[in-house]
């Protein structure tokens, strides 16, 4: 049975303020998720006061403020900081997105940052995606040909390389799985909207020889069918990819072809 | 304390858009329609049985309550119609655009209403 409350140990507390010390006159409050492993209290939100005049425009380099000036115990993960690694996927204002390419202009009122939702917390803002990593390996996320020469290329004309576009772009940042009320519900068996964009990638790879067991393999009712086009993946993109198209494809794939 | 991880909030606090919206009027239009047809076959066989069963029903879809639950149901099959073409269209490969989805979702909104209004008129004899 669908569980729509949060259990006991992840009710959300309110957490410490921490007032603005730089007497700035443009202020504005960010409320972040924190959790902390070690105390074995409940999650809270910490409310941060921050100086909008000396910040750059992403919510990223609100947090990297955040952990620089006010409070160095911020957990969460980034890299690249230009929307390329998926590193700072979060939660902001209520949709998933990369921090690094996120205004906090487009964002109205109090700035609100959690982790990616339904995720297993290891800290603050940092999401466990082991299960999401298993389900891309088991696509076999490879190219699978069964021609004798290791040697030579495998010649793929120009309109076979653009059916590849807008899936080969997919930096797996889980925006779009974690964004999905389906796989929410049912993540340990659906195999999301990143994964399944995947999988379509694989699929429709002319170079690729194991289409149909491919297909094979996604076609069950669980793994595959459990999208009902509520597209909040297509929505939360930040590549502006469109996952739920794909799915869509994979289904008609499954019923005018014979598996 | 690994299984001590709380899990990250998800439901309450996504934001709804359009979609999403209309996905989950979509269920609970379904869920309302499959006991309101349950209930209209209730209804047409107790006509059956008699004038008595059919001056109270009259009574009830008369009253306030009733002639809400009348227009009621008359909202939601036409939004379970209208969702039911958008989702068709969707298998069918066509109008996952962000841009495209907002409007057809709109659409669904928007001519559910209108749809009901018809009816009404229609049952009220009004054309």
């Amino acid at each position: 049975m669908v569980q729509l409350n949060l259990p006991e140990n992840s009710k959300v507390k309110t957490g410490k303020y921490f007032k603005d010390k730089t007497g700035s006159k443009n202020i504005r409050k960010v409320n972040v998720y924190r959790w902390d492993p070690s105390t074995g209290e409940n999650p809270r939100i910490d409310t941060y006061e921050v100086d909008m005049d000396n910040c750059p425009s992403k919510v990223l380099d609100v947090l990297n403020k955040i952990k620089n000036e006010i409070d160095p115990t911020l957990a969460y993960r980034r890299s690249c900081a230009h929307g390329v690694c998926g590193s700072c996927a979060m939660n902001m204002g209520g949709k998933n997105g990369l921090a690094c390419t996120t205004p906090h202009a487009e964002i109205d009122g109090d700035l609100d940052i959690y982790p990616l939702p339904h995720l297993k917390v290891k800290r603050d803002l940092i999401g466990d995606l082991d299960g999401l990593y298993k389900q891309y390996e088991s696509i076999e996320p490879w190219l699978k040909s069964n021609s004798k020469s290791e040697t030579s290329e495998i010649y793929q004309s120009k309109e076979d390389r653009a059916k590849l576009d807008g899936a080969y772009e997919c930096i797996m940042c889980a925006c779009c799985s974690t964004s999905c009320p389906s796989y929410w519900w049912n993540g340990d068996k659906y195999l999301g909207p990143a994964v399944l964009l995947q999988a379509y990638r694989w699929i429709v790879d002319s170079r690729d020889e194991e289409r149909k067991a491919r297909l094979k393999k996604v076609a069950d009712e669980l793994k595959l069918y459990r999208c009902h086009t509520i597209l909040n993946c297509t929505n939360a993109c930040p590549k502006g990819l469109n996952p739920a198209k794909a799915i869509a494809e994979i289904k008609k794939m499954l019923a005018t072809t014979n598996v | 304390m690994e299984n001590n991880s709380p899990l990250s909030p998800h439901l309450q606090i996504y934001r709804w858009h359009i979609s999403s919206l209309v996905s989950i009027s979509h269920r609970i239009t379904g869920i309302i329609n499959f006991v309101a047809l349950i209930l209209i076959c209730i209804w047409t066989a107790m006509l059956l049985l008699g004038e008595a069963n059919y001056s109270s029903i009259e009574y009830f879809l008369s009253s306030i309550f009733g002639k809400f639950i009348v227009l009621g149901l008359s909202w939601s099959f036409s939004f379970q119609i209208l969702s039911e073409i958008r989702h068709l269209i969707m298998d069918m490969g066509y109008g996952f655009e962000l841009k495209t989805t907002r409007i057809s979702g709109l659409l669904v909104i928007f001519g559910s209403i209108f749809l009901t209004i018809i009816i009404f008129v229609i049952g009220k004899n009004l054309i």
